[in-house]
């Protein structure tokens, strides 16, 4: 299930605090407004009480009217109850509109009505009546008994309307007593668990938020103080979940970058060595041969030399002219290797034809040096640029010679096997230590040779192996220092038709 | 003579059954049969004496009084009509004899009669809708002339 993201989390947890709190109060209003209403009730019944009493007064004065005139005879007593009687339809008025939303009590009231009215009507005025005609007839034990059968009944219902009114106005004061507490209660017990929520929901945001929060601020202190390494916990919820994630992929990013830009200045600083190295190579290679063509020029031209001098000197000028030229042809094919523009004029050759035009061009070179040539298969065909195929073993034979100070023979075979044409050129020079072999093919590698005094641009074996593997082919040497040198290199075999 | 002529009119207020057969609400009862009280007024249309023996109110006269009965909170006109006949014991006192005539039935009454203003008989029995009646009818004189009326009763059964 996916996680809720911390809005919708924070969304849901104030909407829920909110309607906890609604409700709380939802049923403090409703406790209160019920407490209230309890209150009207009470008071409501106090006033029918008041107003059913006062009622009944009014009935009592008529009884009393009405019991002196049965015992006198003489209808004036009955001129106070006449007197309320004028009362009677505003007090009866009243308690009706008292009673108005209790059908049981306005139908009390109403038969109250009734009988009031009829205990006016048909008895007190007709009594006073009689007693002025007929004193004797209103002072019979019937009338006695008449009256109070009437007003009996009538207290009946005033009785039952009283008594109905106490037992609400009890029971509404005692629902009030009972809201009363329910409200104290509900309050207390709402703020108690509001409050209790409100810290909850603190500690929630606390936890959820500030402590992720802290983390990242943390985390990306040590960020900007370089530690690129730190990473968060990821996970939480929705967009904590996010900013750990966010913030993890971004420290590895910036890890990413500055081991880039470390090797980017790595290779800065080589490609800077390189350059100073090939300014110094370039220098010192360029000016030996410069100086000696200068040199002898100088001669010529300044001095009167013999036939054969100037021959010799000539002969010097070219050779250096040669060196320089060969010397520029190498930085250009550099040049040419680093942009990937190495062209090849290939077509079907023997290559054992190309080493034995190189030996023989070597051969006589050196008086220290002798070249033995082996080539153990004839054609050896291969599909390939035969002038850059004689510039690579040229270059291997020229190696061979240079790094024999001392002399020796240089072994020459061409052979055939497997599919391939392996050519190995071996010498019994110098050799190349260990821990500088692994250098050997790389750009301006010269190894010892500055300090052995062997010139050289340190870019033949870069530009031979890129020439071989250009063909399909691979070279590659063993050595050791002291032991001399096998520089080989194999050619895929061209098809024989 | 006239006292027991207002008296005899009294008892022909005894139209209580008459009500509740017209109205139920009238007089506030809801059964005929059962204890109810039961409100009607009256009206004396006619009063004869018949003077017996020596001249004037004496022993022995009859009365005989017919009153038409109401309930005017229903209707203005007469529901039904009584009929009293009164013989006198004594020169103030009558007994006397009521029937109540009403569209269901008939209701009669009986006893003695001191004051004609102000009187109470028993009810003793009935016809048809009114069959086995008991109870007490109490007469309360309201005008002279023309003599009305309240006729109460208050039924057992």
């Amino acid at each position: 299930m996916r996680s809720l993201s911390l809005s919708t989390r924070m969304i849901a947890a104030s909407a829920l605090l909110a309607l906890l709190v609604a409700g709380v109060f939802a049923l403090l209003i409703h406790a209160v407004l019920t407490l209230d209403d309890a209150r009207d009730r009470e008071a409501r019944s106090k006033e029918v009480t008041a107003a059913g009493v006062e009622l009944e007064k009014l009935v009592i004065d008529f009884e009393s009217g009405l019991r002196g005139v049965v015992l006198t005879g003489d209808s004036r007593f009955l001129r106070p109850a006449e007197a309320g009687r004028r009362q009677l339809p505003r007090q009866i008025g009243e308690l009706e509109r008292l009673v108005a939303g209790d059908p049981a009590q306005r139908r009390r009231v109403q038969a109250l009505r009734v009988a009031i009215d009829d205990y006016v009507s048909d008895y007190l005025i007709p009594i006073g009546t009689i007693a002025r005609d007929n004193p004797d007839a209103v002072r019979t034990s019937l009338a006695t008994e008449e009256a109070k059968r009437r007003t009996d009944a009538i207290r009946a219902t005033f009785n039952q309307l009283l008594a109905t009114e106490d037992a609400r106005a009890a029971a509404s004061a005692e629902s009030a007593e009972t809201q009363s507490r329910r409200a104290i209660v509900l309050g207390a017990g709402g703020l108690v668990a509001v409050a209790l929520l409100i810290v909850l929901f603190g500690l929630y945001l606390v936890r959820s938020t500030a402590y992720p929060v802290r983390n990242v601020a943390a985390a990306a202190s040590r960020l900007a103080s370089g530690d690129l390494s730190v990473r968060l916990k990821e996970g939480g919820p929705g967009e904590v979940g996010e900013l750990t994630h966010a913030f993890n992929h971004m420290a590895a990013e910036l890890e990413r970058r500055e081991r880039e830009l470390e090797l980017q200045n790595e290779l800065l600083r080589e490609s800077e060595r390189k350059k100073s190295e090939l300014v110094r190579i370039v220098s010192h290679e360029l000016r030996t041969p410069l100086a000696s063509i200068l040199g002898f020029t100088s001669v010529l031209l300044n001095r009167d030399a013999a036939p054969e001098d100037q021959r010799r000197y000539l002969e010097i000028i070219d050779r250096e002219g040669r060196r320089l030229s060969a010397l520029l042809n190498d930085f250009l094919d550099a040049e040419r290797l680093d942009e990937g523009h190495l062209a090849l004029d290939r077509e079907l050759i023997d290559v054992g034809r190309v080493v034995a035009e190189q030996v023989r061009l070597f051969e006589g070179q050196s008086e220290k040096h002798k070249l033995d040539m082996d080539v153990r298969a004839r054609p050896l065909p291969v599909h390939g640029d035969p002038n850059r195929l004689a510039q690579v073993v040229g270059n291997l034979l020229s190696n061979a010679i240079k790094y024999s100070p001392e002399g020796g023979t240089v072994h020459v075979v061409a052979e055939q096997d497997d599919g391939l044409v392996r050519i190995s050129v071996r010498d019994e020079g110098l050799g190349i230590p260990k821990e500088l072999q692994e250098g050997v093919f790389g750009k301006f590698f010269r190894g010892d040779a500055p300090a052995s005094g062997i010139p050289g641009s340190g870019l033949g074996l870069t530009i031979a192996r890129s020439v071989v593997e250009a063909h399909g082919g691979r070279m590659d040497f063993e050595s050791g220092r002291g032991e001399g040198s096998v520089f080989w290199m194999e050619l895929p075999i061209a098809a024989s038709n | 003579m006239r006292r027991s002529m207002y008296m005899l009119v009294a008892v022909v207020g005894l139209a209580v059954p008459a009500v509740y057969t017209w109205s139920s609400s009238a007089a506030g009862s809801g059964a005929a049969i059962g204890p109810s009280t039961i409100r009607i007024t009256s009206r004396e249309t006619s009063r004869v004496r018949v003077d017996l023996g020596r001249p004037g109110r004496g022993v022995g006269d009859t009365e005989v009084i017919r009153q038409n009965l109401f309930n005017k909170r229903i209707r203005s006109k007469p529901i039904g009509f009584s009929e009293y006949v009164c013989t006198f014991t004594t020169p103030t006192t009558r007994a006397c004899n009521v029937t109540i005539f009403l569209p269901k039935g008939r209701l009669v009454a009986g006893g003695s009669i001191q004051y004609q203003e102000l009187y109470e008989l028993a009810v003793l029995g009935g016809t048809r809708l009114y069959d086995n009646a008991r109870g007490t009818l109490t007469v309360i004189r309201t005008t002279r002339r023309p003599r009305r009326q309240i006729l109460l009763f208050r039924l057992a059964g």
